[in-house]
């Protein structure tokens, strides 16, 4: 999340227009070490992200995927190292910044909403007051303004009555409220990349359905480059222009998400899409077109 | 988790000290060189070969009355734990289980307990039972027990909670089942950390106590005795509470670190420290390995 | 499916549930009618707080009917009392899994002892108890060399499938499964969905409880969705996702991610959750 900070220094209007080949993030062959067993957990992975792009990673629990986001953010657990490759977000090796630099960037540019957020909300305070913290730490607008737009965030992210939810605690909002809560917090001040480490994992269907259909109006509206971390083939299939399947810390596919989908190579990818296949409702729904397989919004 | 305690300095000095705390108490009136009552016509004499720490107002060996003295100390604190224990944990156990009427006696009965003052209530209670050191360490441990419930009673609600505990009541599992099954091995280090750190306080009470003259018969040597009487001759013996002062704190200070040190290595806090240690030497140890790898 | 003489395993009628005491009294079932045939796989659905959790506490007796009534295995249990359930519940006729495996067995307990307890509890000696763990581990696809082992040593799949061992030990005719697969990755999800189809091939009637279709769909004969504490819809399941009749199964399985849907269902389910709404 956006950590706000004392020292920050007000600035930063709303993101100028990148150009469409710009890249928001590089992430170049990283790995990360786990000093507290002595292994390397993750072996390598690669991937850009410009505007308007949406990347997906699909692993199962353990196999490197929230470390890697956890490293793009600079919030590794304690005891892990990126010990090889590098980061660069917007043009600027992470491995660089100073915590001064570290927070500017945070909210700004980059951004992210996780599984759980009901543990990323105080729950002694408004839900509105906080986003509307981010808002006045992060951009220096006073408190009336940042009122405004913090209204205006929770209308972006369909919540039906803004000005009730900015006046209810953490406890009086639903799982997928508290999500669009935060996620309205995340793009407070306009980021170029928003990661999304399973950020409907802990929630209904419906719901699950609710935000990730607010994410894809989100990215199309404002270019916003989406970076989705899930469990679940189907949820990053959904979404994504290109998807990277990891398993044990190795990227063992990676490509266009049709192509993925229609041709996986490795066995893990195909036990992923035989899952879906043989117990979801794929088999159920097979009168639709199968053509229709995956997203293609890049064009 | 002994051998974790082991495993921590802090564990091994705690463990140290009361581990020769209690040699004191079994040997020490052994030990004594000279007999603690016997007196002398060396009267608030100095440290010397003959006697140690010197002599007091009527002359006893102070190193001996020290020695002598430990095991009331020691005994009386170990009561009061034990006692606590008992009228503690069991009631903290079962208010849990044992329906709602149990449940609102037994706590209030603890907040009642609680707003006794335990040293003035001991004193008033040996008026009553008579003046000895066991009775009043008897009430001690029963003011001092509703920590025990508390600590027992909260370990036992997070484990009744718990789905595993759901789990057995689906499959028709008893009250004791439960308890002897699931709740008792999650309650234990709780009242290892509790029972440590009562027998810190024990010994103050017991310190208190015998320096205010309560609890044990004058001639009778005690560690807090032997303070309020030093206190007394001051003027020409000014380091003569030290010695006392020292054993009483060493004491304390043992309990409560062994208490931190089952703390620390139980649970949550024992994990994060097992895995910062690992972390750490694991960075040692490949320390010389990227050195080699860069030459 | 069986025939009418063979009574239902279980058995609901018109059941009502309420939550808190007077003042803040809260519906939570309201004239839930459902019965489940020996061996059949029901697929229970609903959303967060639609009561689906709650319909599974009343038939263990964990939380008592306001009117109604629930027959299991013939037996008529609507009242009663603490004693009589323990009673019931110690034959293990009926026996539940949870969603996460690593609260519901005990972290200080080792793998074996978990599993023999409802036969301890039941009053089997150990000796025999133990006789009958290696069968069931073969049941759930697990090694025997896992048994001295505490569920944190396990991985996330093994220690559900450990739990659905355990439900199996008593021999039950129904199983109540809540969310077992959802904490669950794919490769895990596949092994334990293998393991209930086998169970229904050997005649154990289920009761597969999830917010999702998706994960039932493949193993359930009849899928019940519930909704605000009513059952809104039953049916068999390839009927029911077919041609589903209320908004919210609508909604529901317009919203199942799958390899298929594409952009265009968020219109579609935009227009379903304002007729949710509506309604």
């Amino acid at each position: 999340m956006t950590a706000p900070s004392a020292l920050e220094v007000p600035q930063r209007t709303p993101v100028p227009d990148a150009a469409p080949d710009q890249v928001v993030l590089a992430v170049r062959d990283v790995r990360i070490h786990d000093h507290v067993s002595d292994r390397e957990i993750v072996h390598g992975i690669s991937f850009e992200l410009t505007p308007g792009k949406v990347v997906g990673i699909v692993g199962e629990s353990g196999s490197g995927k929230t470390l890697t986001c956890r490293a793009t953010l600079g919030i590794l657990p304690e005891h892990f190292t990126v010990s090889g490759g590098s980061i660069d977000i917007v043009g600027r090796d992470i491995a660089e910044l100073s915590p001064a630099q570290w927070t500017e960037l945070r909210g700004s540019t980059i951004s992210a909403v996780f599984q759980d957020p009901a543990s990323y909300l105080n729950p002694s305070i408004r839900v509105g007051a906080q986003i509307a913290e981010v808002i006045r730490v992060k951009t220096g607008a006073t408190r009336r303004h940042a009122r405004h737009r913090a209204l205006e965030l929770l209308a972006a992210v369909q919540l039906r009555n803004p000005a009730l939810v900015y006046e209810q605690f953490t406890f009086e909002l639903s799982g997928g409220m508290l999500q669009r809560v935060l996620i309205a917090a995340a793009i407070a001040v306009d980021p170029t990349l928003l990661i999304a480490d399973e950020a409907t994992t802990a929630l209904d269907v419906t719901v699950q359905a609710e935000i990730l259909d607010l994410l894809a109006d989100l990215q199309e509206r404002t270019g916003l480059a989406l970076l989705v971390v899930s469990h679940d083939l189907a949820v990053v299939a959904q979404l994504c222009d290109e998807v990277l399947v990891m398993h044990e810390g190795q990227v063992v596919e990676q490509g266009r998400t049709a192509e993925v989908l229609h041709h996986p190579q490795h066995d893990y990818t195909r036990m992923l899409i035989a899952e879906h296949e043989q117990y979801g409702l794929e088999r159920y729904l097979d009168s639709e077109p199968t053509e229709q397989v995956g997203l293609s919004r890049a064009g | 988790m002994v051998r974790r305690v082991f495993a921590l300095r802090t564990g091994k000095l705690a463990v140290g000290i009361l581990v020769f705390i209690a040699m004191l108490a079994i040997l020490g009136p052994i030990l004594a060189p000279h007999d603690p009552l016997g007196t002398t016509s060396g009267t608030l004499a100095g440290p010397s070969g003959a006697h140690w720490l010197g002599s007091d107002y009527l002359g006893r060996d102070v190193f001996s009355r020290l020695l002598a003295g430990s095991r009331a100390s020691v005994v009386g604190s170990v009561e009061v734990a034990l006692v606590a224990l008992v009228v503690g944990v069991i009631p903290g156990l079962l208010s849990v289980y044992l329906g709602r009427v149990f449940e609102w006696v037994s706590l209030r009965l603890a907040d009642t307990l609680i707003a006794l003052p335990f040293l003035v209530f001991a004193v008033a209670v040996t008026a009553l039972l008579g003046n000895g050191i066991s009775q009043a360490m008897f009430v001690v441990g029963v003011l001092v027990s509703p920590l025990f419930f508390r600590v027992s009673r909260a370990a036992t609600l997070s484990v009744a909670r718990s789905q595993y505990v759901e789990s057995a009541l689906i499959s028709g599992a008893s009250v004791g089942w439960i308890v002897r099954r699931h709740a008792w091995v999650k309650v234990l280090p709780a009242i290892a950390v509790a029972l440590a750190q009562t027998m810190g306080v024990g010994f103050i009470v017991v310190s208190s106590l015998s320096f205010l003259g309560i609890g044990v018969q004058p001639p009778a040597p005690t560690w807090g005795g032997l303070l309020a009487s030093d206190l007394n001759y001051l003027h020409f013996q000014p380091y003569a509470p030290v010695a006392p002062a020292v054993v009483i704190m060493a004491t304390v200070w043992g309990c409560n670190l062994l208490a931190d040190a089952i703390r620390d290595v139980s649970g949550e806090n024992g994990r994060a420290l097992e895995n910062s240690r690992k972390a750490r030497s694991n960075r040692r140890a490949a320390l010389p390995r990227l050195v080699e790898s860069s030459r | 499916m069986p025939a009418e003489s063979d009574p239902a395993v279980l058995q609901i009628s018109e059941l009502d549930v309420y939550y808190g005491t007077r003042r803040h009294r809260r519906q939570a079932l309201d004239g839930v009618s459902l019965q489940v045939s020996r061996g059949e796989t029901v697929g229970l659905i609903g959303e967060t707080g639609s009561g689906k959790s709650t319909l599974a506490r009343a038939v263990l007796g964990l939380v008592p009917a306001a009117a109604g009534q629930i027959r299991i295995d013939g037996e008529q249990v609507t009242s009663y009392s603490h004693q009589r359930w323990r009673t019931l519940r110690r034959r293990g006729v009926i026996q539940y899994v949870f969603q996460d495996p690593l609260r519901s067995l005990d972290p200080d307990v080792t793998i074996e002892d978990s599993l023999v307890e409802p036969l301890l509890i039941h009053g089997v000696g150990r000796s025999e108890a133990l006789s009958r763990v290696g069968p069931l581990l073969q049941r759930v696809h697990l090694d025997t060399d896992l048994l001295a082992r505490l569920p944190g040593e396990l991985s996330g799949g093994q220690r559900q499938r450990i739990a659905v061992a355990r439900a199996l030990v008593t021999e039950p005719q129904l199983i109540i499964l809540d969310e077992p697969v959802s904490a669950l990755d794919s490769a895990n999800r596949v092994e334990v969905l293998e393991i209930l189809k086998e169970l229904r091939t050997a005649g154990v009637a289920l009761v597969f409880i999830s917010h999702d279709l998706g994960s039932v769909a493949g193993v359930a004969d009849r899928v019940a969705v519930m909704y605000q504490g009513r059952l809104v819809e039953t049916g068999p399941t390839r009927q029911l996702i077919t041609a589903p009749q209320h908004v919210y199964t609508r909604l529901l399985i317009g919203s199942a991610q799958t390899l298929r849907s594409a952009a265009a269902d968020r219109a579609e389910r935009k227009a379903l959750r304002a007729a949710l709404q509506d309604a």
